[in-house]
Parts: C-alpha cells; sequence; structure tokens
C-alpha cells in the first residue's frame, strides 16, 4: 500500500488519479485544490460567462466521481511547502500529509501587468469559475468592457462579454491577436471576424494605467495617452507557474518546473504534470512550457503510471490550440512564427482563400512538418498533428499536403502503430 | 464488438456511403427533405482519393482516444462495452478539439450546427446505412479481431522495450 498525494484536481490531476486507479485499486489516493469547487474545466469558464452552458454544464467528472475512485479529495487547501526529505507536504492551515509519491499538479495563475492601479476592484483576471462568477454579477451594472491582451484568455473574455451585449475593447500591445500562435495573415481572419462581431481592437498599444476613484475603476489609460471609460477589466496578459510551493527544496525550476522523460521532477518520487510542468517540446527541440489542456491530461496519465510504478516515456509535448469566434474554426499546432536565423532552413507552404475565409500555412524543416495554422478549414489538423508528433518525413505527398483531399491514406504507409481499416 | 473494415479493391469511390450516412443522419431520415434541413446533414465518412485508390474513412473508435482525453466539455466518453466513443451533442461547446487531435483525421467538424460529427456506428440500427448502401460490398462489418492499440500499454505511448 503506497500513498500517493496530487496538489491540483484539474486536468492532469484527475488524469493521473484515473491512471493510477487502472492499475492500484488499493492504495490511498488524496488530492488537493486551493478551489472551492470539486471538478470542472476552466477552459468553460467563458461560455459560462456567455451564458451558452449553466454551472453544471462546467463540471468535469460528476461529483461521485471521487468517492467511487476512492480519492479522498480535500477542497480550500492551499499547499504551501513541499518537504522532499520527509516526503510530506505542509498546507496553509498547517495540516500535513505524507505522501510516497507526489504530483505537483498546481497548474498557473494569470500574470499581471505591473502598473499603477491594476489591483482595483472590478480588476480580474481570468482563470477560475470564481473569476467567471465575479464577472458575471458585475454585468447588470457594466456597459464597457477592456480586456488587457489579446491572447487566447483576453478574447475568449472577450468574446462571452460581447455575447451578453457589454461594450467590449480589447487593448493589445502587439500589432496582432493571438501573437502568441498566428501568422499576421490567420489573425487578420480572426480580427475581421470579432470585429464584424462587434468586438473592438486596439491593437499597437499598452496599457499604462488603470485609473479611479480609490479601490472604484473608473477607466484605463494607454500608453499614448487617451483613457477608455470602463468599469470592468479583464486581464489576459499570459499565465505563470504555481511554484511557490517547492521554493526553498531541490526541485528544480526554469519557466516551468523541470521534468525528465517520466515527468519525474529532480526528486524522484515527485512529478510534476500539467501548466507548471516545463516538458521536452517537440517541435522547438528544447524545454519548455505548454500550458494547455489536452497536453495536461496527457502529462498527468503518463506521470500517474509512473508514480505506480510503470515506466512510461513521455515523447514531448508542443503547442496545440484550437477555438472557435463565431463560426471561424482555427487551429495552431507547433512552431507558428520563424525567426530571422531560423528562416533560411524553413520551408512554407501556404494557400489561401479571402472570399471563404479559408488560410493554412505549413512549416517545414528538412521535410518535417514543424507547425501549421489553419483557419476556416481545419478538417486535417488531427492528420497534421500526427505528422509532427510521429516526425514523418513529408516528402512522398509534399504536393497533397494542402489539397483538400489530404488524409489518413496518404500518410498510413508511414505511421507508428498501422491499424488494421483496410483489407 | 464489430467494426467497419474496407475493402479498397472493390471500391469504385461512388459515394454511396457518403450519401447514405448523410440521409441517415439527418433529421427527417429522407433525401429531399433532408436537403432542405438548416443544419445539413453531413457525411460521418468520407472516401479520400490516394494514389489512385478510394480510401473511405470514418472514426474507427480507437481504444485508447485522443479525442476523449482532450474534450474540454466532457462530452466524449468511451464505452467500453460497446466498444465505442460516445458523443453528447448536448455538451458539446464546438471547441474541435477533437478535430485537431483525432489522429486518423476522422472527426470533421460541422461548423454551421457547431458540432463535430464521426461515425456511430448507426447506433439504432443492425447494421450501419453505408454497409448496406455500398453496390460492390466493399464496406465490411465484422468482429474486432486485432488487439489495439498494438504494442502500447494503453497510454498510446510505446513501452521502453515493447517494440
Amino acid at each position: 500500500m503506497k500513498q500517493y498525494v496530487i496538489v491540483g484536481s484539474s486536468a492532469a490531476g484527475i488524469a493521473a488519479a484515473e491512471t493510477i486507479r487502472k492499475t492500484d485499486k488499493a492504495s490511498k489516493i488524496v488530492m488537493l485544490s486551493d478551489e472551492d469547487y470539486f471538478s470542472y474545466c476552466r477552459c468553460l469558464i467563458s461560455y459560462y460567462l456567455a451564458g451558452e452552458i449553466n454551472e453544471e454544464g462546467i463540471s468535469y467528472r460528476e461529483q461521485n466521481f471521487f468517492k467511487d475512485n476512492n480519492i479522498e479529495l480535500l477542497l480550500n487547501k492551499k499547499v504551501t511547502r513541499v518537504d522532499p526529505k520527509k516526503n510530506k507536504i505542509t498546507c496553509q492551515d498547517k495540516t500535513q500529509v505524507g505522501y510516497d509519491a507526489l504530483l505537483i499538479a498546481t497548474g498557473a495563475h494569470p500574470k499581471f501587468p505591473e502598473i499603477s492601479g491594476i489591483k482595483k476592484k472590478s480588476v480580474f483576471g481570468f482563470r477560475t469559475i470564481k473569476d467567471a462568477k465575479d464577472i458575471a454579477g458585475l454585468l447588470p451594472v457594466t456597459k464597457t468592457a477592456c480586456i488587457l491582451g489579446g491572447g487566447l484568455i483576453g478574447l475568449k473574455a472577450a468574446y462571452a462579454l460581447r455575447k451578453r451585449n457589454i461594450e467590449v475593447k480589447v487593448i493589445i500591445k502587439s500589432g496582432q491577436v493571438l501573437s502568441q500562435m498566428l501568422s499576421p495573415e490567420a489573425a487578420h481572419l480572426v480580427q475581421q471576424k470579432l470585429e464584424q462581431n462587434g468586438i473592438e481592437l486596439i491593437l499597437g498599444q499598452d496599457v499604462a494605467e488603470v485609473i479611479g476613484d480609490g479601490a472604484e475603476l473608473k477607466a484605463v489609460k494607454l500608453e499614448s495617452g487617451k483613457a477608455i471609460g470602463c468599469s470592468l477589466v479583464v486581464v489576459g496578459k499570459g499565465v505563470e507557474p504555481n511554484i511557490d510551493l517547492i521554493k526553498d527544496t531541490e526541485i528544480k525550476v526554469n519557466e516551468g518546473i523541470v521534468s525528465n522523460d517520466l515527468l519525474q521532477t529532480t526528486v524522484p518520487n515527485i512529478y510534476v504534470a500539467g501548466d507548471a510542468c516545463e516538458s521536452f517540446d517537440i517541435t522547438l527541440g528544447q524545454a519548455a512550457v505548454n500550458a494547455l489542456w489536452p497536453i495536461a491530461v496527457e502529462q498527468g496519465k503518463i506521470a500517474g503510471a509512473n508514480m505506480a510504478a510503470g515506466n512510461i516515456r513521455y515523447e514531448g509535448s508542443l503547442g496545440i490550440n484550437s477555438i472557435d469566434f463565431f463560426g471561424l474554426p482555427v487551429v495552431s499546432l507547433g512552431i507558428y512564427r520563424i525567426n530571422a536565423q531560423g528562416a533560411k532552413n524553413i520551408e512554407e507552404l501556404k494557400t489561401s482563400n479571402a472570399k471563404e475565409n479559408i488560410y493554412k500555412r505549413l512549416l517545414l524543416k528538412d521535410n518535417l512538418l514543424i507547425g501549421a495554422i489553419l483557419a476556416g478549414d481545419i478538417k486535417t489538423s488531427g492528420i497534421f498533428l500526427r505528422v509532427i508528433r510521429e516526425k514523418i518525413n513529408v516528402s512522398p505527398f509534399k504536393d497533397k499536403l494542402l489539397s483538400p483531399n489530404f488524409g489518413y491514406p496518404d500518410i498510413m504507409d508511414f505511421v507508428k502503430d498501422k491499424e488494421r481499416i483496410y483489407v | 464488438m464489430k467494426k467497419l473494415y474496407y475493402d479498397v479493391k472493390k471500391c469504385l469511390g461512388c459515394k454511396s456511403c457518403e450519401m447514405a450516412c448523410a440521409i441517415t443522419h439527418s433529421i427527417s431520415g429522407d433525401l429531399a427533405k433532408a436537403i432542405k434541413e438548416g443544419k445539413i446533414s453531413l457525411p460521418r465518412k468520407k472516401i479520400l482519393l490516394s494514389k489512385d485508390k478510394n480510401y473511405p474513412i470514418a472514426c474507427i473508435h480507437c481504444k485508447d482516444p485522443k479525442c476523449v482525453d482532450a474534450c474540454i466539455a466532457s462530452a466524449l466518453v468511451y464505452d467500453k462495452e460497446k466498444g465505442m466513443v460516445i458523443q453528447d451533442e448536448k455538451k458539446c461547446v464546438g471547441c474541435w478539439m477533437c478535430v485537431m487531435v483525432c489522429p486518423y483525421g476522422a472527426i470533421r467538424p460541422n461548423l454551421r450546427a457547431k458540432v463535430p460529427v464521426r461515425c456511430d456506428l448507426c447506433k439504432d440500427k443492425d447494421k450501419p446505412s453505408c454497409v448496406i448502401a455500398c453496390p460492390t460490398h466493399a464496406i465490411i462489418y465484422e468482429e474486432d479481431k486485432s488487439p489495439h492499440p498494438l504494442k502500447t500499454n494503453g497510454l498510446g505511448v510505446k513501452k521502453e522495450g515493447a517494440g
């Protein structure tokens, strides 16, 4: 009998617990969360805020999941310290729990810009169900909202607020939306879609200050000096891993908590998965944090299996994003931007059809696919992802990559696990 | 558990299977009426031409489905007894994560209806309608004989030394 402790009850934590239970029904699993909601998918809070789903709709596992899987769930427990020498964790309320194997699946928190007034009331991150509920509570008295940041979180918040008939202005430092996943051309299609649906985008400008009376929010001031009146601000300026609990331990941290290919930290019985995990990125060829829901699930499964005495190697993560804005689907896989030095070895394949809002761009290096951006027509994205992950040389079907007819039959002779489909 | 297999030598690429599939999954179940339905029914199977041969492609209901792992809305569940990925359209939010991770490119977005479409083996029928519609008997519906995933540990990742 072992005792497993999992800090965090979101994607990675749940996936790990489920995987542990596949092989180990008897040992104790203790899961701790600093939130008070038993299990929900934070990717859904924008749909909740938009009024497209209700509170029940955001739940990720049924309430009886924890009982059925014999998992002791402790809510509202913030773990403040890990003691690798004594194999125990300590919570803010002084509760201590010992472990044989520990998973750090603490996730991340929104980064707030260090500007004057950012701590005022009605300035929110957009990460938790609490954030969504607090924002929703203010909607009856909100006319205009400013979103800081044109990334995925900022735009999802903008979409939700627009759906609730709020006047939305998105302030974006970069010259385009989604600059961390799209090329300027693909971003242009998204921008058009957002603007057509009444979202105002202020590109190439950053916020200098949040202004108001005392704690009361009145406006945001741009670097240009122009002020925009608003009574609600949502910050979407990226996230950073929750790693305070391992401060002053021997667990190594770079951008996130460093992991090996078994998803162990530098302390072997402590594992890491999800948004706090820095893992090998197969498209970058170096370690990176890919704070994404499906990546957290796959890492959680592998960490869980290895905690339960498995020996499963993680082949690595990559940036994968899929989103739909007002009927325009967009997918981004792997590398999305070519820097000047890297450009000479990189081949770009592109097709677009402005009339139909279709844009596809692939990046190849030595005939290996390293990045794909698809807008409007995303149906081959799964095949592209497989080609990237399995490092399939595209030479035999290169001229067909952008064809609407491209698909599994073209790659099936080169895939790792060939399924019996055709006789 | 039965699965669909395809005899590529027999496939003419006539798309009778696509048509039968779209009609079966329309609201009315009738071609003439289905064409007028607002959210037009899309086939859950597509014929793709590759190296001069026709390959039907549809969800193969992987035993370690990546789409289920990626689904943010818990709209997808793998039903072990049925050997199928079950999709709850009411829960789906249309984020297209399942489309993005499908290693067979077998899940297609119905952009207008905002739901992905995938083969459900015509769940209410004895035999999928594509099997019945195929004029050359190129679509075979028979027991799954191959263990899957081959050589993997149920995580879709090869175990060390197993490959």
